[in-house]
């Protein structure tokens, strides 16, 4: 981290974030940072609560209580200029299905403030191999098509903070790879970025930290190689592990081994 | 700006509020592109008024339908509730349903930027199907209006559409599903229509004439009559607004209200 980013406010700080659905909680009091340059993983079963807290980061859901923080701003009480420093490719990314990639592309860019000429945008298109598709609509398009039209989009005004909800759900392998490639590349060109995955795999290969979240509530946090040492030796962990401690073992040991839906 | 590489996947540094301008701008632009691409909401806008006015120009249909006036004005409302009651309500429901409008909240574009778009544009469609309607509708049953008259039926075309906007808008407040949207819309087109005609008319006896005459559809019909057949502004007349004012009131306030972003929270 340079000197210049350890002064400057985290781009992302939640703090004892809440989230409920009438009775139900999502999210139960969890609290995290993400520097600058930083790939954050969220990791959790399904219905942990790692779509509520980007939801509630997102502005799509009203929190409880708590905050999220995006370069200082609070989303609640600055919600536009908060959501101008964010980028966000959710879960199920979908755009008006009567508009081509190119019309897609220009009402983005508008709505972030982008001026983008046909010629610009076409020039992007090319960038992420999506030239011959100008004309398409986002139904025609393959799922990784969808998805790296999905990224762009997220990234059309080179926001600080990137927020990915599983962003290789339903990928073939080579798609995935190319996405990660495009998800690092993005770090390199100096942007933080919160995923979250079910791809423990992906979490180890693109993830600087991980947090692993259950039932609303932060288990552990570091880095993949982080924790798997600290939590080798927990008997939770050894009971599912077959031969060396993976990722996933302490994933499955600390969130149990049952089915979620 | 600067220019696109492949180490930016995107574009440029933009980490300012946009201008809400150039966003409504963006919206009202891709907003049209949208309404004009659907096919089923243009054909019912303004082919189904189209084939009325057409179909009541043979023979004595216009006269038993009570006159070129009132055919005109029911060929005009059943545009306006076909295209906002039924188009409008389900293609905003699909929206929702899919993950378009959450898509667009989550960009820096206020909230009201994106619904007002919406409705801007569905009444600038609506104004223009109305104008064709009228005109086609006066060639074909020998109505001669003057320009006076074309002004006012477009003021009443504004406040109909306004007025089925807003049940529309409450519809999709209410009911969180887009299948159970298309099913009440219909539901609601039909009632909606046989009330306005049918207990307009006396045939359902005068408690049915009198709820008509303020029933949506009954109150809409009536300011286009007397719109079209140049008649002095009466009683009726202003109950018939006040009934239009009304129902846009209670109907905005609750497609406000109850109006949820996505179908889940």
């Amino acid at each position: 981290m340079s000197d210049a980013s350890a002064s400057s406010p985290p781009v992302l700080d939640v703090g004892d974030l809440r989230v409920a659905y009438g009775d139900k909680i999502a999210v139960s009091g969890i609290s995290f940072r993400i520097e600058r340059g930083e790939i954050f993983g969220l990791l959790g079963p399904n219905g942990a609560g790692k779509t509520s807290t980007l939801s509630a980061i997102e502005g799509l859901v009203a929190p409880k209580s708590g905050h999220s923080l995006i370069d200082g701003l609070d989303t609640v009480k600055h919600p536009l200029d908060a959501k101008a420093r964010l980028g966000v490719q959710l879960q199920a990314s979908s755009f008006q299905p009567e508009l081509t990639i190119q019309q897609i592309a220009k009402l983005y860019a508008g709505l972030y403030g982008v001026r983008m000429s046909r010629d610009q945008i076409a020039e992007s298109m090319r960038t992420i191999g999506l030239d011959a598709e100008l004309g398409k609509r986002f139904k025609q398009l393959s799922g990784g098509q969808q998805q790296r039209l999905a990224l762009f989009i997220a990234t059309i005004h080179d926001p600080l903070l990137l927020l990915l909800d599983e962003p290789t759900a339903g990928l073939d392998p080579q798609s995935r790879r190319a996405l990660w490639r495009r998800i690092e590349q993005a770090r390199g060109a100096g942007r933080s970025i919160l995923l979250t995955t079910h791809s423990m795999e992906e979490a180890q290969a693109v993830c600087d930290r991980v947090a692993i979240i259950d039932h609303g509530s932060l288990l552990t946090t570091g880095s993949p190689a982080e924790l798997i040492e600290k939590h080798k030796d927990d008997p939770r962990v050894l009971e599912v592990a077959h031969g060396e401690v993976t990722l996933e073992d302490v994933f499955i040991g600390l969130t149990g081994d049952e089915i979620r839906d | 700006m600067r220019s696109v590489t492949e180490a930016d996947v995107g574009g440029a540094a933009a980490h300012t509020r946009p201008p809400a301008g150039l966003a409504f701008g963006s919206l009202l632009r891709a907003d049209t592109m949208v309404l004009l691409r659907n096919r089923v909401s243009a054909t019912l806008s303004i082919l189904l008024p189209i084939v009325l006015v057409v179909a009541t120009s043979f023979g004595k249909a216009q006269s038993r339908l009570g006159g070129a006036e009132l055919v005109i004005a029911l060929a005009l409302t059943i545009g306006l509730i076909t295209s906002c009651v039924l188009g409008y309500s389900l293609s905003l429901a699909h929206d929702r349903e899919v993950g378009v409008l959450q898509r667009l909240q989550v960009t820096p574009a206020p909230t009201w930027t994106i619904m007002t778009s919406r409705l801007i544009v569905q009444v600038v469609i609506n104004l223009i199907a109305s104008l064709i309607v009228v005109i086609v509708g006066a060639i074909l049953h020998g109505l001669a209006l003057n320009a006076g008259q074309f002004v006012l039926v477009l003021l009443v075309a504004i406040l109909g559409a306004a007025m089925f906007l807003a049940i529309g808008q409450a519809l999709v407040g209410l009911v969180p599903s887009a299948s159970a949207i298309n099913a009440i819309g219909r539901i609601l087109f039909i009632v909606l229509l046989l009330l306005g005609i049918l207990g307009g008319t006396g045939i359902l006896g005068d408690v049915m004439k009198s709820i008509a005459g303020w029933s949506p559809v009954g109150a809409l019909m009536t300011l286009f009559s007397d719109v079209l057949s140049h008649a002095a502004w009466s009683g009726q007349d202003a109950n018939a607004l006040l009934a239009c004012f009304g129902y846009i009131v209670v109907f905005t306030f609750i497609g406000i209200r109850w109006f949820r972003w996505d179908t889940h929270s």
